[in-house]
């Protein structure tokens, strides 16, 4: 017996008392490490908590949110690639859906894995060191779906274990974001009636901040809010104001039921500034789109910036961008949150580029308009006058003969989102250029049939697009980049002094002081969506969605 | 089930869903409508169907069958009802498009069945003029092509292809509009026929159509029918010419019959199926 005992230093035992001191200390080992590991495993792994949230990128390695942090800025402080070294910006990984569609989402990081949606309801979680899947989830869809622009999606929100995502089908649902099971599924509107859910949710504390598309077919547009654990409505806020509500009389006309189809979507995030407590989210086009005569007047809350409580939905101000919308000129573009110096006094605002072609100032306590100036040729309205209306000018209403108005219907910048450097000041958007013909007709509203009252032809010769990059402090454009085709790329920017956006299928760098172009890369597609930034092992990485394939940049190691 | 059972059936499980998510997808891209369409319009004579209609078509149709639908870019629609068209092929023509010529389908999600009917109970409106009998030899307007147009331009796949394919043109052009186009109008250029002219480094200047761009780089096709790429830093001029490629063929260059001969030619070719008819 006493040979067959062997001590850890592989000596035979010498006596039983040896032994009897070793056996217990090798249980003792053996019991601690086994309870280490239990303990290991059973110690909650990282988890995004509502702080990580309101901290966004303060820890630049993470993604959290579509605009990067509550702000929407874009702007990543991550410095290893720099204008001096971006030239060696090489792909890492691809990733391809193997769907049809596009990209339009903004992947999110957390802790070593992207988390992304794609279209026709699809989602992934990819590991972010090498583009290899980890899980997928994809929606059984219903026939008959309806949906005017795209079956696309902008992207996951995240809490604790938990994604959100709205789908085409206009429910909201909650998946794992260890595994990509379904955790809760909630039916916001019926889809069959022309809603759908494109938007990427916006979470705020403990709730799931969303809204509705499907303006273009007779839609009442609305803002909710979800309790994150349970699914549960907490709140929702309509975008066309009802008979109960402050600004129902803004809807006048022949039709009296034109609010209960009145447009109002929502399809691109908010902003949220949580010394406010207010939630911004930019309000879509009125319906039907191009004919006003059975709604006349200002058309309550479409077209506008609106900032809610938080926690009640309460609408605490709105500001309307295009009053009595009659040019499909929805303000769904994401609200960017910044405190800038303006006349020498700091001021907290909101920066709005808006499809309408005017970029907007306004005091994001009160919703005030500080300035309001074209980035792009607008010749339906000449300004924005001090009482924060526009200044309309003659001959811009469509009609059955058509009527020439600029910008198209398209607008001066759309979903793409822009970005905002707080050090230069500087307002970074893909800009558009064009005109349109814009013809009317009456069109009856029969649920979930298309209802726009008219169409636009574009005008091929007028259209362009470029990157502008806007001084904040004077409304000035500072530099500009042309594109060769129209693009619909969204811009992110780094602390480094570098901008990210792209035009006919390249993705491309520039120096954010003076706009020269330092790198590019074709990706073989168009771009309709935004480079995002993160860092994993000490490296820093540019991922863009084009198409349906998701790149992945790093500087090149030699 | 072995390990390379189960991976197969893993796979095919994957492929099935694969496959049943895009039948999915274009089931629900093209989400069967529940009632198939009149066989005649039903709102013919509607006078607030022929004012929207009318409406509709300087918004989607006046682009390509000119204001007042005697054809521009597309043929004349004015004839078709007196040539004995009826309603129920015209609204298939406007839902389905017309293969191999710039004429698209109409969206059923953008365009309901309403908006066609619409549209063309407007198009109904316009005078209804016969369509003039046509002139010339077709027989000799072939002969004619084959001489001064097929080096650049194909017909049921013989001739060259620096210039658009023509099998369809009968269907895609009014004659009005050929006619223009070979005597030497230039106002309408086809995408990826657009002339240019590159100048190289060397100082060689290559002319060709553009095929594609981007803020880098270009694609042509040069005179020679060569395809190739250039990277615009290798490139000291670009210049894009209002003139499009095709030669002017004046009266000097092509006689009045033989220009006649030609159209008839032109305008009888409906693709490859109903020219061999």
């Amino acid at each position: 017996m006493r040979k067959q005992t062997r001590g850890l230093d592989g000596r035979d035992g010498q006596d039983g008392q040896d032994t009897n001191r070793i056996v217990p200390a090798v249980l003792v080992i053996l019991a601690c490490a086994l309870s280490w590991t239990l303990v290991s495993a059973q110690q909650p792994t990282a988890s995004v908590t509502s702080q990580d949230l309101r901290e966004g990128l303060k820890n630049p390695t993470r993604w959290l949110t579509y605009g990067g942090d509550y702000g929407n800025l874009r702007h990543s402080p991550l410095t290893q690639i720099t204008p001096a070294n971006v030239n060696r910006l090489v792909p890492q990984w691809q990733f391809q859906t193997d769907t049809l569609g596009k990209f339009e989402a903004a992947p999110l990081v957390f802790d070593g894995v992207v988390y992304v949606t794609g279209p026709l309801d699809t989602g992934w979680a990819l590991d972010a060191r090498t583009g290899r899947q980890i899980w997928r989830y994809r929606r059984e869809l219903p026939s008959g779906l309806i949906a005017c622009c795209g079956l696309v999606n902008r992207g996951f929100g995240v809490l604790g274990d938990l994604l959100f995502k709205t789908t085409l089908d206009a429910h909201i649902v909650a998946i794992s974001r260890k595994t990509g099971a379904i955790e809760w599924d909630t039916a916001m509107e019926d889809f069959r009636r022309g809603y759908s859910g494109t938007t990427a949710p916006l979470v705020v504390k403990d709730k799931v901040i969303v809204g509705i598309a499907g303006a273009e077919y007779g839609i009442r547009g609305f803002i909710d809010a979800y309790d994150a654990q349970t699914g549960k409505q907490v709140w929702r806020f309509y975008t066309t104001a009802g008979p109960q509500d402050p600004g129902h009389g803004t809807w006048r006309g022949t039709d009296a039921k034109a609010w209960e189809h009145g447009g109002g979507s929502i399809w691109v995030p908010g902003a949220y500034d949580p010394e406010l407590n207010l939630t911004y989210w930019g309000t879509g086009n009125a319906g039907p789109d191009y004919n006003g005569l059975e709604r006349e007047g200002d058309n309550l809350y479409t077209a506008s910036v609106v900032a809610l409580d938080a926690d009640t939905g309460k609408l605490r101000w709105h500001y309307q961008f295009t009053p009595h919308d009659i040019w499909d000129y929805d303000s769904t573009q994401m609200p960017v949150l910044a405190d800038v110096t303006l006349g020498g006094e700091l001021r907290k605002v909101v920066l709005f580029a808006n499809r309408n072609g005017f970029f907007y100032v306004l005091d994001r306590a009160t919703g005030n308009l500080i300035r309001g100036k074209p980035f792009i040729q607008t010749t339906w309205a000449k300004e924005i006058r001090a009482d924060g209306r526009p200044m309309l000018l003659p001959n811009s209403v469509p009609s059955e003969q058509g009527t020439r108005v600029c910008p198209d219907q398209s607008g001066g910048t759309n979903w793409m989102p822009p970005s905002f450097d707080p050090s230069l000041g500087l307002f970074f958007v893909t800009a558009r250029e064009s005109c349109g013909i814009f013809f009317t007709w009456k069109d009856d509203y029969t649920p979930g049939e298309a209802f726009r009252g008219g169409a636009v032809q574009r005008l091929g010769d007028t259209q362009s697009s470029m990157l502008r990059a806007i001084d904040v402090t004077t409304g000035e454009r500072r530099w500009e980049f042309p594109y060769t085709t129209q693009s619909w790329a969204g811009v992110l920017s780094t602390a480094s002094g570098l901008v990210f956006a792209g035009g006919s299928g390249n993705v491309m760098a520039f120096d954010a002081k003076s706009g020269k172009n330092l790198w590019h890369f074709q990706t073989g597609s168009s771009l309709y969506a935004g480079a995002m930034t993160y860092m994993v092992d000490g490296r820093q990485y540019v991922l863009l969605p084009a198409g349906t394939t998701l790149t992945a940049f790093a500087l090149a190691e030699f | 089930m072995s390990r390379t059972g189960q991976r197969l059936a893993v796979f095919l499980a994957f492929a099935l869903g694969c496959v049943c998510a895009h039948a999915a997808a274009a089931q629900d891209r093209s989400a069967p409508r529940p009632e198939p369409r009149a066989a005649t319009n039903p709102l013919e004579g509607n006078a607030l169907a022929i004012s929207n209609g009318a409406a509709m078509f300087r918004n989607r149709c006046a682009g390509c069958h000119g204001p007042d639908a005697h054809g521009y870019l597309g043929p004349d629609l004015t004839s078709y009802w007196s040539a004995g068209g009826t309603d129920a092929r015209m609204f298939d023509i406007v839902r389905k498009g017309v293969p191999g010529t710039e004429m698209i389908g109409a969206d059923p999600l953008r365009v309901l069945d309403k908006d066609i009917w619409q549209t063309l109970a407007y198009i109904r409106t316009l005078s209804a003029v016969p369509a003039a009998a046509p002139t010339g030899d077709a027989v000799s307007g072939e002969r004619v092509f084959r001489t001064n147009c097929a080096s650049c331009h194909r017909v049921n796949g013989r001739g060259g292809q620096l210039g658009p394919d023509l099998s369809r043109i009968g269907s895609a052009r009014p004659r009005a509009g050929l006619a223009s186009k070979i005597r030497g109008s230039s106002d309408v250029i086809r995408p990826g026929y657009e002339p240019v002219t590159l100048v190289t480094r060397d100082g060689e200047r290559i002319r060709g159509v553009r095929k594609n761009e981007d803020e880098f780089s270009i694609q042509i096709m040069d005179a020679r029918e060569r395809l190739q790429g250039y990277v615009k830093a290798n490139l000291t001029a670009i210049t894009f010419d209002k003139q499009s490629l095709m030669p002017v063929y004046g009266p000097d260059r092509l006689n009045d019959r033989d220009f006649d001969d030609l159209l008839r030619y032109l305008t009888s070719l409906r693709g490859a199926t109903e020219t061999a008819r």
